[in-house]
């Protein structure tokens, strides 16, 4: 059912990804640089500080992402029984990781000049701490157990349990009186960013997406010739 | 105008501490993934070469993965 997934398929498609992203990529910073760090207008109220915004967005946002990616592939694994799976989870799960801790830290370096405090202990912050906490021990599972199959149960149960941390993050804003800002930007309905703000983010967005799926790819293609290494070995 | 934009009107330490770290982290994560990425090619290349010819064409021939490696590894020598 799913043989199109198999890595003999997907590996010379990595190679061409890898080399289009490699070529079109510092094009595509430069431009999202100079839209967030020069064109981008200064807030009325934050000034100059809003433009931490351009990397702590795609930040959280992708750091997100990657989890739901990986739960949802932990079921889709627990069900089908698809190997290929948790190559693909083991390989975001330190690119989740890393773009939790940057939203995390620019984070706290927006807060202090915005919030007048590095750090505080509300619903926002706390739930995106409790979400790089799930990460770190997500990851451990493949760094401390052996056992594969074990390996894969365990980093399963930790993803489903630690997705009924997402929605507490999204809604942890709404749901209680929080320092942190409610949404600007939303899929339904009207967005409250101006539209000079919402391109120089967008386009940063587009930058944070290329560079992780460049490390996703060159992960995914480390774990394949793994895999293959071992099986000329047992051959 | 070259001093606001360094100093982003008080705001500069905040601003290019927070872009700094993130080029920063994500150019350590780029070329150590790179790096573990090329020790693993030469680890499956040096495993190929210890095969006899015969059990090195037969690996080769169910492989793509092989073979693209060592077509991969050839371009670049």
């Amino acid at each position: 059912m799913f043989n199109f997934l198999s890595s003999s398929n997907i590996y010379p498609l990595i190679e061409k990804l890898i080399k289009f992203i490699n070529s079109i990529f510092f094009l595509i910073l430069i431009i999202g640089l100079t839209f967030a760090l020069i064109l981008s207008p200064p807030d009325y109220l934050q000034g100059d500080a809003v433009r931490i915004m351009y990397v702590h967005v795609p930040s959280a946002w992708i750091g997100l992402a990657c989890f739901s990616l990986i739960t949802f592939l932990s079921v889709l694994n627990f069900i089908f029984k698809i190997k290929n799976f948790y190559f693909i989870n083991k390989s975001i799960a330190p690119i989740g990781f890393l773009f939790t801790c940057l939203a995390i830290i620019t984070g706290s370096l927006w807060g202090q000049p915005t919030w007048g405090t590095w750090w505080a202990w509300d619903a926002r912050l706390t739930s995106m701490l409790v979400l790089m906490i799930f990460y770190f021990f997500y990851i451990l599972t493949f760094k401390l157990l052996k056992r594969e199959e074990l390996i894969i149960k365990v980093s399963s149960v930790i993803a489903i349990i630690g997705s009924i941390n997402l929605p507490i993050i999204k809604y942890s804003v709404e749901w209680w009186a929080t320092l942190h800002q409610p949404a600007s930007i939303k899929i339904t309905g009207s967005s409250s960013i101006h539209s000079e703000m919402l391109l120089p983010l967008m386009v940063m967005l587009l930058v944070f997406l290329l560079y992780a799926a460049l490390i996703f790819l060159m992960k995914y293609k480390t774990e394949i010739i793994r895999i293959k290494k071992k099986n000329i070995k047992r051959n | 105008m070259i001093s606001n934009f360094i100093t982003m009107n008080g705001y500069g330490l905040y601003v290019w501490l927070s872009f700094g770290i993130v080029f920063v982290s994500c150019v350590v994560v780029y070329f150590k993934t790179k790096k573990t990425l090329k020790k693993y090619e030469q680890e499956f290349l040096a495993e190929l070469q210890i095969l006899t010819l015969e059990e090195k064409n037969k690996a080769l021939e169910i492989s793509k993965v092989a073979q693209q490696i060592l077509a991969t590894s050839s371009k670049a020598n």
